[in-house]
């Protein structure tokens, strides 16, 4: 049985009002952490249907038969009509990536010896794990969308721990890989998160300019995601600019598949043009309620789970990025958050933020110390507002979708 | 099972010939029913049937492992084939292996009845709510290359989100969170805890910030020890619990110990992914550090005689690391009014959202969405959310003596992920008092 003989089968169910997706994946994944090594792989196949019979419905199985006995299952349920959604259309079967797929390289030595340079021997690399995955995606639909594409990625997570004394701290990081490893960048985030906090000293600035890291920096552009993707309008986005006139957001997925989850070509979006709130982030079922057009931001996470309203690779973007050390150079005092000790909070509803991080004290564009741990919080539409640049230093990290920060620069912060 | 174990046993046992060797396969099928309430209505209805397959070999730190998302015999070949190259080993011919038969399964189980039960719950309840309900059915069995396969089945019930409740300050959303293996009393419980959730509440002030004692009540306590036990006591973790064997940490009263033997708790099993069955593990024994938890390959390394059942799997394509399942805390004899007394000033819990753990450190953290206020061991004003944190060794030593005289169960507590796996956990304790946890407000 095949994905058309589910849409045939779906069809007889619920005439124009079905989608059916399939994945096949691979993957091949090195973790390694002290003397022990595991080496696996992995071959994952699955489809899921959604119909609307008029209620919603949703079924997913490893394979066409399962699905076929699933549906019917699935239809059993009471539930209230739903809306179906306008389905994209058209066609693209482009060749698949084919061959057996290369294991992840092994990058455990030179990571450690990475991770020691960099922390002056008070941190040592616990674990890394790095993982090589190819996917193949097909959509096809009620009007007659048949699009197939194929991504991959090499992701993974290192864990570090920092000693000073009797004292010890431990450094978590998820990576993402679009290019050749950025083993000096991870050697960093992991150094700085687990020895600056060590330092045990608190901040000797009580006012004054925050300097965000990239990975501090793509934590804040995560938590405002569901501005972006929501449907309902807070009071402090509609006073005007939420950001300074030179600094945008733009979501763009292009980098990473043609399509989104639901067949949807992917495209730009800018979220936040000039300072200013602009278009938002749509898939199907947001977009037909909305009676506006999908911009492409269905994301199935996994073939098991239906497909969400989601950014996919969310970031800044300034016309005059500075490069990192003139922004350093610039701060008169303030501190610098090298990583965050805390999940950040974002509470949209409340305008309210609050970081948690370590970092470094920054004294006319010097570091003057460690700061072991320091807090930042208040109202998130005055922070925004108080961005005054942005790097050129822009990297992507997996929040589980790519985000990309860059160092960023905010005035007038007060920190505990 | 429908693989035939006297296969799987001829394939996999070369696997393990040598010293040291060990070897399995794992097979889950997994079956999950989600309904999304809307205000009484069910708006989407999910249904989920995967199955996966995976083959491991290990021996010492080494470890190999192949998954594929099929159950029968061709996926188990598959799986094989790839351990077997990467080895280095003679593998199995290709040939495309039996498949299932094509028999009907049994239907996907309970949803009707439950989508029936939760109209009324929810309709007396809660009626304006945003809730999904989750019901899964995960089927294992684990041939093991040396011993006799096992088979494990459990049905997981949850209910999460959130739901508006009447308060004296107006309508408020409000959290919930439930978690249960499916049984015949499930619902009364659920219904027990809805009403909890919705009682009429004073607006909250800001928590207070500082040093604080308090009050860990309603079985929320179980978090505690989750965060500050269970996952330091995992064999092979880091932490300041590490070389303290037989140490006394805590009141000679305070006994602790894991029991996924209760298979009335979320986190319950009959025999875990490697195909042991567990023991309960005392992890502190009259205020002593006691027994670690263990799979195969820890205990082996620790040089014990055999795993105590805790090598989990969050998925057949993860590997089996020990982990905790139920936390289980011993009860004394205080009662409410005793432990509020005793209390005098402080903080009296009953929720915790979320906890972690940085095991280096040995520093804690958790979340609570509310509290009450105690004042001269009275419950006193309604306080917003925050945070309590510590450290693991101070704050076992800062447990009070009595204990409260009822075990809770806590249905809150329902996941915990460790390294992205995923496995179902929870726990019962009693009220305990513990002074000197730094608090922080989230208002």
């Amino acid at each position: 049985m095949t994905a058309e003989r589910i849409g045939e089968l779906l069809e007889a169910r619920a005439p124009g009002a079905w989608e059916v997706y399939q994945k096949e994946g691979t993957s091949r994944e090195i973790a390694r952490s002290g003397a022990e090594r595991r080496e696996s792989s992995r071959r994952e196949e699955g489809l899921a249907a959604r119909w609307w019979d008029p209620a919603a419905r949703f079924a997913a199985a490893g394979n066409a038969e399962e699905l076929a006995r699933a549906i019917p299952r699935a239809a059993e349920a009471a539930s209230s009509p739903g809306e179906v959604p306008q389905w994209p259309r058209g066609t693209a079967r482009p060749a698949a990536e084919t061959g057996p797929l290369e294991p992840p390289p092994d990058v455990f030595e030179e990571l450690a010896r990475l991770v020691s340079a960099e922390s002056r021997g008070q941190a040592s690399l616990l674990e890394l794990s790095v993982r090589q995955g190819r996917t193949v995606e097909r959509v096809v639909n009620a009007a007659g969308l048949d699009v197939s594409w194929s991504t991959s990625v090499e992701t993974g997570f290192a864990a570090a721990v920092g000693r000073h004394g009797t004292r010890a701290c431990e450094a978590r990081a998820l990576f993402r890989w679009d290019q050749e490893p950025d083993l000096p960048a991870l050697a960093r985030r992991l150094s700085d998160r687990a020895t600056l906090p060590l330092s045990e000293k608190s901040t000797p600035v009580e006012r004054g300019e925050w300097l965000l890291d990239p990975s501090v920096a793509a934590a804040l552009l995560a938590g405002l995601a569901p501005l972006f993707a929501g449907d309902g309008h807070l009071p402090w986005t509609g006073r005007g600019a939420i950001l300074p006139p030179d600094i945008s957001i733009v979501d763009d997925g292009t980098a990473d598949a043609p399509f989104d989850g639901e067949g949807t070509r992917s495209r730009r979006v800018v979220v936040v043009e000039r300072g200013a709130l602009g278009a938002r982030l749509h898939d199907l079922a947001s977009a037909r309620r909305a009676g506006a057009a999908s911009t492409g931001h269905g994301v199935r996470r996994s073939y098991r789970t239906p497909p969400c309203r989601a950014p996919r690779r969310l970031f800044f973007e300034t016309d005059q990025p500075v490069p990192p050390r003139e922004l350093l150079a610039s701060v008169r005092r303030g501190l610098f958050a090298s990583a965050l000790t805390a999940p950040l909070s974002c509470d949209l509803e409340s305008d309210r933020y609050e970081a948690q991080f370590t970092g470094v004290a920054v004294v006319a564009g010097r570091a003057l110390g460690p700061v072991g741990a320091a807090r930042a919080r208040g109202r998130l539409s005055e922070l925004l507002r108080r961005v005054t640049a942005l790097s050129s230093d822009r990297q992507f990290f997996p929040m589980p979708d790519p985000v990309g920060g860059a160092t960023l620069l905010v005035e007038r912060v007060s920190f505990d | 099972m429908p693989l035939d174990p006297a296969t799987v046993a001829r394939w996999i046992e070369p696997l393990a010939k040598e010293p040291g060797e060990m070897a399995d396969v794992l097979v889950e099928r997994r079956r999950e029913a989600v309904l999304l309430w809307r205000d009484g209505e069910v708006v989407e209805t999910r249904l989920a049937s995967t199955e996966a397959l995976a083959a491991r070999w290990q021996r010492g730190g080494q470890q190999r492992l192949a998954a594929v998302s099929r159950a029968d015999e061709s996926g188990l070949r598959e799986a094989l084939r790839e351990l077997q190259v990467t080895l280095g080993r003679t593998s199995l011919p290709i040939r495309e292996g039996k498949a299932l038969s094509e028999e009907e399964e049994e239907p996907h189980p309970s949803v009707d009845r439950w989508r029936k039960r939760l109209a009324a719950l929810l309709a007396r309840n809660a009626p304006r709510h945003k809730l999904r309900w989750t019901l899964v059915e995960v089927a294992r069995d684990v041939f093991p290359a040396r011993g006799a396969p096992v088979s494990h089945t459990r049905r997981l019930f949850s209910l999460e989100g959130s739901f508006i409740a009447a308060s004296r300050r107006g309508d408020e959303t409000r959290t919930f969170s439930f978690h249960g293996p499916e049984s015949d009393s499930l619902a009364e419980e659920l219904r027990v805890w809805l009403v909890r959730a919705a009682e009429p509440r004073e607006a909250p002030m800001t928590c207070p910030e500082g040093e604080v004692d308090a009050v860990l009540a309603g079985g929320c306590a179980a978090v505690l020890f989750h965060e500050i036990l269970s996952h330091p006591l995992e064999a092979g973790a880091i932490s300041p619990l590490s070389g303290l064997a037989d140490a006394r940490l805590a009141v000679a009263e305070l006994e602790v110990r894991d029991d996924a033997t209760r298979l009335d708790l979320f986190g319950g099993y009959e025999c875990d992914d490697e195909g042991v069955r567990p023991r309960p593990v005392k992890l502190l024994d009259g205020g002593r550090l006691a027994a670690r938890l263990t799979n195969r390959a820890c205990a082996a390394r620790m040089g014990r005689e055999a795993s105590n059942g805790h090598g989990r799997r969050a998925e057949p394509a993860d590997p089996p690391l020990p982990r905790g399942s139920n936390l289980v805390v011993a009860v004394g004899s205080a009662t409410r009014e005793e432990m509020a007394r005793r209390l005098g000033q402080g903080l009296w819990i009953e929720d915790f959202e979320s906890g972690s753990v940085e095991l280096s450190s040995g520093s804690f953290r958790l979340r609570f969405p509310r509290a009450r206020r105690v004042r001269r061991g009275r419950l006193a004003d309604e306080l917003g959310p925050g945070t309590l944190a510590g450290e693991i060794l101070p704050a076992l030593k800062r447990i009070e003596t009595g204990l409260g005289r009822q075990a809770h169960i806590y249905r809150s507590l329902g996941w915990c992920a460790r390294g992205g796996q995923v496995v179902a956990v929870q726990g019962s304790a009693p009220d305990v008092l513990i002074r000197g946890l730094a608090v922080r407000s989230l208002a």
